[in-house]
């Protein structure tokens, strides 16, 4: 059977089986909305504003924290991966508090910067900024020597050598800590979010269980997951897609695994 | 082809480098001490068992490696550091997977501050002479051996060097396109004057292309013999006096590489 096929009778199956729990389950079907009030849920949330409005201080919070991780986790990376005493001190240093899960940097933050975006933008950071730094500065240092030999016999030097050589050819791995810190970050950030009032999706998932509306609740992690794949699909995937085609990689790339470390 | 340079100097002058590695092992002395000289516009070709220091003598050469002891002088000012009128073509080629043909030649024109149009230009004409023309846009991933060698070969050659480094540059191809590369190569360096120095550990093909062959001991690697070979040119690799060059420059090598052989010999014994 093509997969397809396959995949929307699971679907189909899954939905009705969800169906039947809400009306035959044990418990008062108030507790496991089915589909149809979830997706009433979902056309209301959406009709009057509340989610868009979620989704819009969800993502630019995430995108912010994003795109200061990526900028300060790759030059961090480029810096451990090349420069020797920078692997012995701030390597281990990133490597020791990678252990940690970012949402534990919440009450140091608010007593930092007091309740407000500075401090989830900074859990956040602390959330996408190591997995990062640590898989650029391994992908560096794993690049074959023939590559920067061949740059510095080309004249490259300095700068242009980090640039034009050491980032693309690490560029594998970079893009496996991109990707890795964007879920990352995206966990941190709804963690962060539920524990700490003010708008977006994680803040609107509590509102649901504050009024006991079940249904909300469902539909605001059904567009959590919808955001998630969305990503994956549209930005990661396709830079994936294109890099394996221009270098020639059949396989998925080494890493794939991720959120070992929920936030 | 073989002309001295106007004041007689010598293009490249070797003088007294010795080279150590520090490995597992312990230290390996991997090179001399060792002196040659090369004249603008000749051919020489090195030929040495393997792991005598052929590819760690062009590094040094090249300046992407510093002698322990003795000095490089090339153009008579000192080697201290890679420069584009040295260029390397090397054994694994080096060519940027994620750029295509056309970005690889490009590149080191571009640091060298061409603009887009000379280098676009540069890159056609280098991509025509290696018959390659058509496919700047492929990736490296793309092409057949024969073809990235000769990708590598324009990359080299459009840094238009005084000098080209050419590290076993044929061994992992087929015979029948090593062959069409002997010829190209023969016909590119006639027509440009280049100085070549190659490094190889086939003797054939060593006297096949050289003016002068210069045979290597085993490890650490010493100067052993110079041959200059007057056969006329253009040569084919199956010409008689190739073939009788080729048998002598065999002759010479063949107490280093059994050396070499039993050494191996013995450590896996050892082992
Ligand atoms: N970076 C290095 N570290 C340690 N040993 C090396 C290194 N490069 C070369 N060697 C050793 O030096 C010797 C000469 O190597 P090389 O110049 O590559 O030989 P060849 O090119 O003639 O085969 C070999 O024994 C090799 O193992
Ligand atoms: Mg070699």
């Amino acid at each position: 059977m093509p997969r397809s096929v396959n995949r929307g009778l699971f679907y189909l199956a899954a939905l009705a089986a969800w169906q039947a729990l809400h009306l035959w389950g044990p418990w008062p079907s108030f507790l496991v909305p089915g589909p149809v009030q979830v997706a009433e849920a979902l056309i209301a949330g959406f009709a009057d504003g509340t989610f868009l409005i979620g989704i819009a201080v969800t993502m630019r919070r995430l995108l912010l924290g994003y795109a200061l991780s990526l900028v300060l986790g790759t030059v961090l990376g480029l810096l451990i991966g090349r420069v020797r005493w920078m692997d012995d001190t701030i390597g281990s240093l990133l490597l020791g508090l990678q252990t940690l899960p970012s949402i534990c940097w919440l009450p140091l933050a608010i007593i930092w910067f007091g309740l407000n975006e500075r401090a989830i933008q900074f859990v956040v950071v602390m959330g996408a900024v190591l997995a990062i730094a640590i898989h650029t500065s391994d992908g560096v240092k794993n690049i074959p020597p023939i590559y920067v030999r061949a740059g510095r016999n080309l004249g490259a030097r300095g700068p242009r050598l980090l640039t034009g050589i050491i980032l693309p050819a690490a560029l594998p791995a970079v893009l496996t800590g991109a990707k890795l810190g964007w879920s990352f970050a995206w966990r941190s950030l709804m963690a962060a979010e539920l524990l700490f009032v003010s708008l977006g999706l994680g803040q609107l998932l509590m509102v649901g269980r504050e009024l006991n509306d079940i249904a909300q609740v469902i539909a605001v992690m059904v567009v959590i997951i919808a955001l998630g794949l969305l990503v994956d699909n549209l930005v990661f995937g396709r830079i994936e897609r294109r890099m394996r085609r221009v270098w020639g990689l059949g396989a998925a790339l080494p890493g794939r695994a991720r959120g070992r470390r929920a936030a | 082809m073989a002309g001295i340079s106007p004041n007689g100097a010598p293009k490249l002058s070797v003088r007294a480098v010795e080279k150590t590695f520090v490995n597992r092992q312990g230290v390996v002395s991997a090179l001399g001490p060792l002196d040659f000289e090369i004249r603008e516009g000749e051919f020489v070709c090195v030929v040495g068992p393997s792991g005598c220091g052929k590819t760690t003598l062009l590094n040094i050469v090249a300046g992407l490696e510093a002698p322990d002891v003795g000095d490089v002088i090339f153009d008579g000012k000192p080697v201290l550091g890679p420069g584009p009128d040295r260029i390397v073509l090397f054994q694994d080629l080096g060519l940027f997977p994620w750029m295509t043909v056309r970005r690889n030649i490009e590149f080191g024109l571009r640091l060298a501050g061409l603009g887009r149009v000379e280098r676009r230009k540069r890159a056609a004409h280098y991509l025509r002479m290696v018959h390659l023309a058509g496919f700047h846009t492929s990736y490296i991933h793309e092409l057949s051996g024969g073809m990235k060698q000769r990708v590598a070969l324009a990359r080299a050659l459009a840094m238009d060097p005084v000098m080209l480094l050419m590290d076993e540059p044929f061994a992992a191809l087929d015979a029948q396109t090593r062959d069409m590369l002997h010829a190209e190569l023969q016909e590119i360096w006639s027509g440009t004057g280049k100085t070549i120095l190659f490094v190889t550990h086939n003797v054939r093909e060593a006297a096949c292309l050289a003016d002068r062959v210069v045979t290597m001991t085993r490890r650490p690697g010493r100067i052993k013999r110079e041959f200059v070979v007057d056969i006329p040119r253009p040569r084919q690799i199956e010409d008689r006096d190739v073939g009788g060059l080729a048998a002598r420059l065999r002759e010479d090598l063949r107490e280093e590489i059994e050396a070499v052989l039993l050494e191996e010999r013995r450590r896996a014994k050892e082992r």
